[in-house]
């Protein structure tokens, strides 16, 4: 079986996915991708590319294996857990329903808008031109490289990236190392979309020392620096791209 | 009394998959029945087991206690693993991949826009006849999640805008067009075996045929139709469905037609046929 993993620097879902690889033992090519140039959009060899396509998780990295494409970090992440050493979640279904729920909480509110603050701060302008699949993704892109950032949304995502800080800060309140208990995909999911939050909100933080801590055990841990170890640029947590989007609902 | 409490509303979307999951897995779960338009999901009693007031919830008693679950699919994969019966997950890790990309798919991209068109033609409309416009502002008033009364107010007051419909009619032709290429690659959706994603998708899509049937019918989606009807054969589906009030439940029928043609859009959900 041939598996390739295309990635980003090691931020956001791209070093979520690189830690669990690096945790699994799976056996993986990994090929670094500039996903501000579009490459993910042109990966050679696919023979399905629906996920790749249409991932809710936009700009993200994507495995592929024997051709088809696989993509959204958190199932990625699971699957190389589940063909590696099957470490990295509960096998007590309601421990495994609660780290699900809190990945779940991470992609839906968390991810939406640390992407945002992410492209604001530094992907403006800075895009490449891709054909993409997706209309919905295509016009995020359109809307990063026009600078158009409405200062309501900019607030939402404060307030989101603020109370995500806020849970981990309760969910540690017991004295815990990691999120659910022992070390889950959850601790590296949640990292890779806060730890570039430092710099961008950083009153979130402020106070907050139970989830700088844990921010610092994570960065510490062997499968987080095995990731970090593969950024080709010396500041990979600004490195951010077209995620996923913000509620439509409001 | 069961082990198992389900808080649920019609068996339809959201609610309809813990409700199917749990009698595909055979497992004896205590029906409670949420009227949603009555805003039952906001009283007090409801939200002292599910402070978010969102349906379904699901509780389990054992010699832990009692476990509170919430969030349908998060709920479905707990049954699975938890109750003996039928796998609905398959052993292959990259089915489960698929399965699970295909339900985060369905659940944020494909079923908000299809949520949009329900609710602004039919939850919107009766929710307003039933309570009366004065009445409705207090009760939308005791939502506790800010996003929820957001889209309570749009869709009782009209107030989805023509951009936010037109979004979601383009991702409903889009996203049934991507239901029918993927199942032509398998016999069920993303794996070989029945699963989860089956549950999950048929709670969004059983219904199609009559809300969108300009789009979704014998001759533009056969294999979506040929999926619909093989899971509306099984028992654990019929039982399922009987579990419903209204006629919302009743129109999973339709699919004991040999043969549904095209028929207008305006035939469609837009003609109050839901």
């Amino acid at each position: 079986m041939s598996m390739i993993l295309y990635h980003g620097e090691p931020n956001g879902p791209s070093l979520a996915v690189l830690a669990a690889l690096a945790e699994s033992g799976v056996e993986a090519e990994c090929r670094p991708i500039n996903l501000l140039a579009g490459d993910r959009h042109t990966l050679p060899g696919l023979t399905d590319a629906v996920a790749r396509d249409m991932g809710v998780e936009g700009e993200g990295p994507v495995l592929v294996v024997d051709g088809e494409a696989m993509t959204e970090s958190v199932f990625i992440a699971q699957f190389l857990d589940e063909r590696g050493k099957q470490s990295l979640q509960p096998r007590e279904a309601f421990a495994h329903w609660q780290m699900l729920m809190w990945c779940r909480r991470i992609t839906e509110r968390c991810a939406p808008a640390a992407a945002f603050l992410g492209c604001r701060a530094y992907a403006a302008g800075k895009l490449g031109s891709p054909a993409i699949a997706s209309a919905d993704l295509a016009a995020r892109w359109a809307a990063v490289q026009a600078g158009d950032f409405p200062e309501e949304q900019v607030a939402d995502s404060v307030r989101h990236v603020t109370a995500t800080v806020q849970l981990v800060e309760d969910q540690l309140a017991d004295g815990r190392d990691w999120l659910m208990g022992p070390l889950t995909l959850a601790d590296f999911e949640s990292y890779g979309w806060l730890t570039g939050m430092v710099a961008l909100v950083p009153e979130a933080f402020a106070g907050q020392d139970r989830a700088t801590a844990w921010l610092a055990r994570v960065r510490a841990h062997p499968a987080v620096q095995n990731a970090l170890a593969q950024a080709t640029g010396a500041n990979p947590e600004q490195s951010w791209a077209p995620g996923p989007e913000i509620n439509r609902w409001g | 009394m069961a082990e198992v409490t389900l808080y649920h509303w019609e068996p339809n979307a959201n609610s309809g998959k813990p409700m199917l999951a749990l009698m595909e897995k055979g497992v004896t779960f205590d029906s409670h029945y949420i009227d949603m338009l009555n805003f039952d999901q906001h009283r007090p009693e409801y939200l002292a087991i599910n402070p978010q007031g969102t349906i379904p919830a699901m509780t389990h008693r054992g010699t832990w206690g009692d476990r509170v679950l919430v969030e349908s699919t998060a709920i479905m994969e707990y049954v699975n693993e938890q109750f003996d019966g039928p796998d609905l997950m398959p052993g292959d890790a990259r089915d489960r991949w698929r399965i699970r990309w295909w339900m985060k798919f369905m659940d944020q991209w494909l079923a908000p826009s299809f949520s949009m068109f329900g609710w602004k033609f039919f939850v919107g409309p009766n929710a307003l006849k039933a309570h009366g416009q004065d009445k409705i502002e207090a009760q939308i008033a005791r939502i506790p999640l800010p996003e929820r009364q957001t889209a309570w107010r749009k869709a009782v007051f009209g107030l989805f805008s023509e951009a936010e419909m037109a979004e979601s009619g383009r991702r409903i032709g889009v996203g049934i067009q991507m239901l029918e290429a993927e199942l032509g690659k398998r016999e069920w959706l993303a794996s070989d075996q029945y699963s989860l994603a089956d549950v999950n998708g048929f709670n969004l899509a059983y219904a199609m045929p009559l809300s969108q049937p300009h789009l979704a019918n014998d001759d533009l989606t056969p294999n979506i139709m040929r999926w619909l009807r093989a899971i509306y054969r099984r028992p654990a589906t019929r039982e399922c469905w009987k579990l419903g009030r209204t006629p919302m439940a009743s129109r999973v029928e339709i699919l004991e037609q040999d043969y549904i043609p095209p028929r207008d859009e305006s035939e469609g959900i837009a003609s109050g046929v839901r």
